[in-house]
């Protein structure tokens, strides 16, 4: 069913998501490269920021030594190059010397990273208070270590230099950088309050991946500020992310009514929230934050599962699934975290890994998500990404925490138990996440087998059989015809709209009308790429089908039209000779009844159809023609419902049954009249011909040629023919036909 | 003064019928000229003066073309001759529009169907003469798609309509002149011939003499002419031939 789109839905949808980067409209190609200069600028911004930035931890000050945690909770210094703490290799370490010159007591807490994932608030004042201290120190130009043993060693304080930095930073530093430019073409491609809400995404958690990147260097000695601001700022950027996720589901795919409000009041929330939690009240700190997160990811659930009901939306089925499952791991990670924090040997590990693997599968999904209606490939793996990492890294921290295994021997049982399962849980995942995967190619071929045939049957319905074709291949929610033609097949609104450009049969015909396909499968599947080409083949091979048939048919025309011509010319004019020639008038009334029947015998293998209207006002003139010549009176009534197409047998047939029974009537009845009434009403024919001539007892004629041909061409219609007798004179011919109009 | 005929037939039997059939038509005293091709239908043409009509010598009056010919079609005749001072009348075996048409746009001023008989060959000669030309339901047809603004189609009877895609046929910008177009009655006339009636019924349904609708028959078949010539010249002058 087709439907006209309002004008102004039909532009919405037309229009490009501007989560596609770097696809803007045509009419905007003089901006192109304002914005190509603009994202290159940031482009050298960034990458001059992420140099300043790790040029600046270059050169933060650290002790060049290696240490190891004893089993008490203190370090103990493994190795060292400095000259001053050679000697005091082994030994545990007690206390440091803080900025006002007082010792501090400090313990494995000095190693550990990321307050924000530090469970315990005591803990974590604790590993604050050491962190800053010693970084103060260190800045100062030395530090003052005090050992177990009373020994106390003075240590310089290096930068770090680059190779400093350790294997960890320039990875995620490389995902951060990647981020912001993705966060930059987003907005360059459409500034739109969608795309800032994911470039705020994208650069608060590139801000998060920058922190753990800071955070992963090894050893003592972290830049000064970098522990105490750690848990507000990425606080601070975890909640902004979780807001900006709700107000963007609230705005797209569906603009809910009420997405104002909903958004004003997510954003308060986090605002007031921070507040509190700077000003200390909100306690135990992890589990409200970690609270925090997971409302927010609740929230977000539920507004795109309201836009769902309000439209069935591909992009949203999407975009809920993903969300359960991120919401899943959130939610595990939580959880592993939790349970480690008991065990105070393995909590900081389980933490690290946990908040590194979470970020890390934020971060690719944030990458990933535009590219959704790209490929179906992308989507599969994505899918599979998904399913894989969340398994993995419970796995992971299920062994770490429960089973108190090595964290290297945890990680290789949770890569190995992974895997398993990817290869064995693959088909289930993909198809819960993408939706059923409808298009076999079993069923894809006979869809447009069929299609084909019946478009070489009826050529006429191509329009209608190519809409139909599409309807069953892609299930769409609404197909309509839209006047903006695009050239090729196109994937719009980010997966959720295809637009086919439907040409007409013949060659270089520019297409006049596209068909517009709103969301696939009844709106659970999005459109991808490959849809678009497979759509384009569809059309192209329909093209053909329908291109083929007529070439053929043109073929048999021109055959046809030729054997016509030559049966005509050379059959027809040695007739007219022999007419001419005629010794009597029988003979020449013979042979020119024989010429007119060759005439329209060859007129019917010439044309291609004969118009039941064309033909009746033919039959008429040339009947009252010839009836007039014999000094005759016609009297034609005719009647139709339906102005048919009538087939070369059909019209052949009655042009020769009326000229032979008007004949008869002429020639062998002498009627001075004759009444002819010839009905067409639907499928049945009825055709009398009567006269007021001498004719008599018509049951007791022998039948000659003319006569047996009017049976024969009375059959080849599907009818029957009778004779009987005229009151007060002459004779009445009916025929009869039920199966005359027989539609294919 | 002897009423000079030009009849062209290559069939000599059909020749030797039709000039009885023109000889059986008038009264005066008739010369026959015979010609089997074109281009002996020239030679004799130029004797009396040529194609243009520069006719100081005694024209034909009454020209019979048949337009299946063994050097050609009888209508590249017609249309050299379109200025002679004659009446063209096309014979020929074909009775549908496809053929006639095209005929009746060189400049034909009425056609004869060789299969009729003799006393139906001399009446309808005698009305072309008079004016009075035959129009079948197919011809009037043809010229009722012809006269229509928008121009000349495909004739409804010949293969595929085309596709239910194509934009809208393209309108003139300019109105055709007024000797190109066909009055209302006209029109009317045309369309009861392509229904079949006679002209006795159509003059009874229009509620006119009979000679009136032959009077718009001899004016559509005038206005077919100049139309086409007018089509011929604006073609030609597009193709720089003028």
């Amino acid at each position: 069913m087709t439907a006209t789109a309002a004008p102004g839905t039909e532009e919405s949808i037309f229009e490009l998501s501007g989560l596609e980067p770097g696809a803007p409209q045509g009419h905007r190609a003089h901006l192109i490269g304002w914005r190509r200069r603009a994202l290159v600028a940031m482009a050298l911004i960034a990458c001059l920021g992420l140099f300043g930035l790790t040029r600046w931890l270059a050169l933060t000050p650290h002790l060049n030594a290696h240490w190891t945690t004893n089993g008490q909770g203190r370090l103990e210094l493994q190795s060292s190059p400095l000259p001053s703490l050679q000697a005091l290799q082994g030994r545990t370490l007690l206390a440091i010397t803080d900025a006002q010159g007082r010792q501090l007591p400090v313990d494995v807490l000095l190693l550990h990273r990321s307050p924000r994932w530090q469970v315990d608030d005591a803990a974590r004042s604790r590993q604050v208070l050491q962190q800053e201290a010693l970084a103060e120190r260190l800045a100062s130009g030395s530090v003052d270590l005090w050992f177990e043993t009373g020994q106390m060693a003075t240590v310089p304080a290096q930068p770090r230099g680059f190779a400093g930095l350790g294997w960890m930073l320039w990875p995620l530093a490389g995902l951060a950088l990647l981020l912001v430019l993705f966060a930059a073409v987003v907005m360059l491609a459409r500034p739109h309050a969608r795309n800032l809400l994911f470039a705020v995404m994208a650069l608060c958690q590139a801000g998060n991946l920058l922190f753990i990147a800071m955070e992963s260097t090894r050893g003592l000695g972290l830049p000064v500020g970098a522990s105490s601001l750690d848990l507000q700022m990425r606080l601070a950027l975890d909640a902004f992310t979780g807001a900006a996720m709700v107000h963007a589901f609230a705005l797209h795919p569906f603009r809910l009514p009420r997405a104002r409000v909903i958004a004003g009041l997510t954003w308060a929330g986090v605002a007031a929230f921070l507040l509190l939690m700077q000003l200390g009240v909100l306690t135990p700190v992890w589990w409200w934050a970690q609270g925090l997160c997971v409302a927010l990811g609740g929230v977000a659930l539920l507004v795109i599962r309201r836009s769902l009901q309000a439209e069935a939306n591909p992009y949203a089925v999407v975009m809920q699934r993903l969300g359960l499952v991120t919401l899943a791991t959130l939610v595990l990670v939580t959880v592993a975290v939790a349970a480690s924090a008991r065990m105070p040997v393995v909590a900081h590990g389980v933490a690290v890994g946990a908040s590194v693997t979470w970020y890390l599968f934020l971060a690719s999904l944030l990458l990933l998500t535009p590219f959704l209606a790209r490929s179906r490939q992308v989507l599969r793996e994505f899918a599979l990404l998904a399913g894989v990492s969340t398994v993995a890294a419970s796995v992971d921290l299920l062994f770490v925490a429960v089973f108190s295994l090595n964290a290297f021997t945890s990680l290789a049982v949770a890569v190995f138990v992974a895997l398993a399962l990817y290869a064995g849980v693959r088909q289930f995942v993909l198809q819960q996440v993408l939706g059923r995967n409808m298009l076999t190619t079993e069923r894809t071929f006979e869809l447009l087998y069929r299609a084909a045939r019946d478009v070489q049957v009826r050529p006429r319905r191509y329009p209608q059989r190519l809409g139909q074709l599409l309807r069953d291949l892609f299930e769409p929610l609404d197909l309509v015809r839209v006047s903006r033609v695009p050239s090729r097949t196109r994937v719009l609104g980010g997966g959720s709209a295809l637009v086919v450009p439907v040409r007409g049969p013949e060659e270089g015909q520019a297409p006049a009308a596209a068909l517009l396909l709103r969301f696939a499968k009844g709106g659970q599947r999005l459109f991808t790429h490959d849809d678009a080409r497979l759509a384009d083949r569809v059309v192209q091979q329909l093209r053909r089908a329908v291109a083929y048939d007529q070439a053929v048919e043109r073929g048999r025309h021109e055959e046809r039209q030729r054997l016509a011509q030559d049966l005509h010319d050379d059959i027809g004019a040695r007739l007219l000779t022999l007419m001419y020639q005629a010794q009597s008038t029988e003979m020449e009334d013979y042979i020119r009844h024989t010429l007119q029947d060759l005439k329209t015998l060859t007129r019917g293998l010439a044309a291609a159809e004969h118009r039941l209207s064309h033909a009746a006002a033919e039959w008429k003139a040339d009947l009252t023609q010839r009836l007039t010549a014999a000094q005759a009176t016609l009297g034609w009534s005719f009647s139709c419902d339906e102005d048919l197409r009538l087939s070369v047998v059909q019209w052949s047939a009655l042009t020769r049954v009326l000229r032979e029974l008007v004949s008869n009537s002429l020639y062998h009845g002498h009627a001075s009249r004759v009444d002819v009434v010839l009905q067409i009403i639907g499928p049945g024919l009825h055709l009398t011909v009567a006269d007021d001539g001498q004719g008599r007892n018509p049951t007791a004629w022998a039948h000659g040629l003319g006569l047996g041909g009017v049976r024969k061409r009375v059959k080849a219609l599907g009818g029957t023919v009778a004779w009987r007798e005229n009151q007060p004179r002459g004779i009445v011919c009916e025929v009869q036909s039920e199966a005359f109009n027989v539609t294919s | 003064m002897a009423v000079k005929v030009l009849i062209l037939e290559d069939n000599p039997v059909a020749r030797s019928f039709l000039c009885r059939v023109v000889r059986e038509s008038f009264s005066d005293a008739i010369v026959l000229t015979e010609a089997g091709d074109l281009e002996t239908a020239r030679r004799h043409i130029s004797l009396t003066g040529g194609s243009q009509g520069l006719h100081g010598a005694d024209p034909f009056k009454l020209i019979l073309v048949d337009l299946e010919l063994p050097d050609g079609n009888g209508m590249e005749l017609l249309a050299e001759l379109t200025h002679y001072p004659a009446t063209k009348i096309v014979t020929t075996l074909y009775s549908d529009d496809d053929h006639l048409f095209p005929a009746l746009q060189c400049g034909a001023d009425g056609y004869l169907l060789k299969e009729d008989r003799f006393e139906v060959l001399v009446e309808e000669l005698q009305k072309i003469v008079r004016g009075q030309p035959p129009l079948s339901p197919a011809i009037a047809r043809r010229l009722l798609t012809h006269f229509r603004p928008g121009g000349d189609s495909l004739a409804p009877d010949s293969g595929f309509s085309p596709p239910a895609f194509t934009t809208s046929k393209p309108v003139p910008m300019e109105k055709q002149p007024d000797h190109e177009r066909l009055t209302p009655r006209e029109t009317e006339v045309l369309t009861y011939l392509s229904k079949g009636f006679t002209i006795k019924e159509i003059a009874s349904l229009m509620g006119i003499k009979w000679f009136t609708v032959n009077d718009h028959i001899k004016s559509i078949y005038k206005k077919l002419n100049v139309s086409s010539r007018a089509e011929a010249a604006v073609l030609a002058s597009k193709q720089g031939l003028v």
